[in-house]
């Protein structure tokens, strides 16, 4: 554990993580294939995972909005059931072509950027480079703790955004919760559940509204997805820190032994 | 007299070290240290380009995902309606992934079913994690003992023998040998 730099650059040049008040950043091995999926089913999730929201939300409010104004999500429902003259009726072409560069686009940087961001993270763990484990701001209190990432799970199954509420990632919390609210609300997707569960099936179909509830799909599982991940990943960067900080603090090299 | 007690990492092990620095064991008298965890060194080996320690949950959420988008699609032409299938899907999709993804794991040489004894999933706690060695008193014993047991300490021992008796018998033992 003998580290030639000084302090100073040692604990700065190479960051795994940082603290702030609204979520904890950090840098960990993901498979560059998982993102890129992630951001090929909705562009800009793969950039949630990774931390980097504001290039994230924007590609995201970009494709909702073409999306929408596409009808591309109504498009995909009956092209794959078979009504493929529909599909050509109901395609905006005025908006359409703005999609495919941005869900190309956001693939294909989310692919690059994980590649980039597993060499820093690899350089991170050998620099064992220190960070600041705690945050208290102005309008929040962030800091690593241990927690556990089936609760986190459990917590997105019921409702997306609850988890990342509970691993304090709060800038996905809140464009899930908004965006799960919103576009269920739109969507009807409640009323749906509610006729599904009583049995009346032909009911449920009838009350949905297919392109919004489209626009709920991927973020489901890709809540419960990143939350567990994010506390797998909290937890070792706790062990990780904690550890750090033992042996700077309690090895004592006249320590006398037995 | 020596007091050793094992801890995983948490904020319970600060609060100890630190009840015990403000009851007036020096720090210098505290030793810790942190074990390796035998998984993390391993995954970072051969998982550089996976997701470490929870590819399993990776083909988990993408099948999921993709079975939930198609469950959904078809389920607006099948009679149980979307909601159903989308359910069904996700819930399919989430087992074959992960059944897939433990097999592909286990053919590829990841040797997952090796994970015996010694080797802990990621982010799973309840392990040792750190070992404590703090030099006091005798008359210190009570006290300390009860400071970690308090903290979530997960076993708590001592080693009472004097330094000078300790030098004696080892150099004996070596007049002996000779």
């Amino acid at each position: 554990m003998e580290k030639k730099q000084p302090e100073s650059i040692r604990n700065q040049r190479r960051p795994i993580g940082y603290v702030s008040e609204l979520t904890i950043n950090l840098l960990h091995l993901k498979h560059p294939l998982i993102t890129a999926f992630w951001s090929a089913l909705y562009p800009g999730l793969g950039f949630l995972i990774m931390g980097s929201y504001v290039k994230g939300f924007l590609l995201i409010i970009g494709a909702t909005i073409v999306n929408h104004m596409a009808h591309i999500n109504q498009a995909i429902i009956y092209g794959l059931t078979g009504q493929i003259f529909l599909a050509k009726e109901v395609l905006d072409i005025r908006w359409l072509l703005l999609y495919v560069p941005l869900q190309v686009f956001a693939a294909w940087s989310s692919y690059q950027l994980t590649v980039d961001l597993n060499k820093y993270a690899i350089i991170a763990g050998r620099e064992d480079s220190a960070i600041i484990p705690m945050k208290i701001g102005t309008w929040d209190i962030g800091f690593i703790e241990k927690r556990i990432p089936w609760v986190a799970a459990g917590w997105s199954l019921l409702m997306p955004g609850l988890g990342h509420l509970y691993t304090h990632r709060i800038p996905t919390s809140f464009y899930l919760l908004t965006w799960w609210i919103g576009t269920s609300y739109m969507a009807h997707s409640l009323v749906a559940f509610h006729q599904t569960l009583l049995g009346n099936f032909s009911q449920a179909i009838a009350v949905i509204s297919p392109e919004w509830f489209l626009f709920l799909v991927p973020i489901y599982p890709f809540a419960i997805y990143d939350s567990y991940v994010n506390t797998v990943e909290y937890n070792k960067l706790f062990d990780k820190e904690q550890s750090r900080f033992l042996i700077d603090n309690y090895q004592n090299p006249r320590f006398p032994m037995p | 007299m020596y007091i050793y007690a094992s801890f995983d990492y948490s904020a319970f092990l600060e609060l100890a070290i630190t009840d015990l620095e403000k009851r007036g064991i020096a720090r210098e008298n505290i030793l810790a240290v942190p074990l390796d965890k035998r998984v993390e060194e391993r995954m970072l080996l051969d998982t550089i380009h996976r997701a470490d320690g929870i590819s399993l949950f990776d083909g988990a959420a993408v099948l999921g995902a993709i079975c939930m988008e198609l469950g959904v699609i078809y389920g607006f032409v099948l009679e149980w309606g979307p909601i159903t299938w989308g359910v069904f899907g996700l819930l399919g999709g989430a087992i074959l992934g992960f059944v897939l993804d433990y097999f592909y794991g286990r053919i590829r040489g990841h040797k997952k079913e090796k994970a015996s004894r010694n080797r802990v999933k990621a982010g799973e706690s309840h392990n040792t994690e750190v070992i404590l060695t703090i030099l006091c008193e005798n008359s210190q014993y009570e006290m300390v003992q009860k400071v970690l047991w308090d903290n979530m300490a997960f076993g708590v021992g001592k080693l009472d023998r004097l330094r000078n008796s300790i030098r004696k018998e080892s150099a004996s033992d070596g007049k002996e040998a000779t």
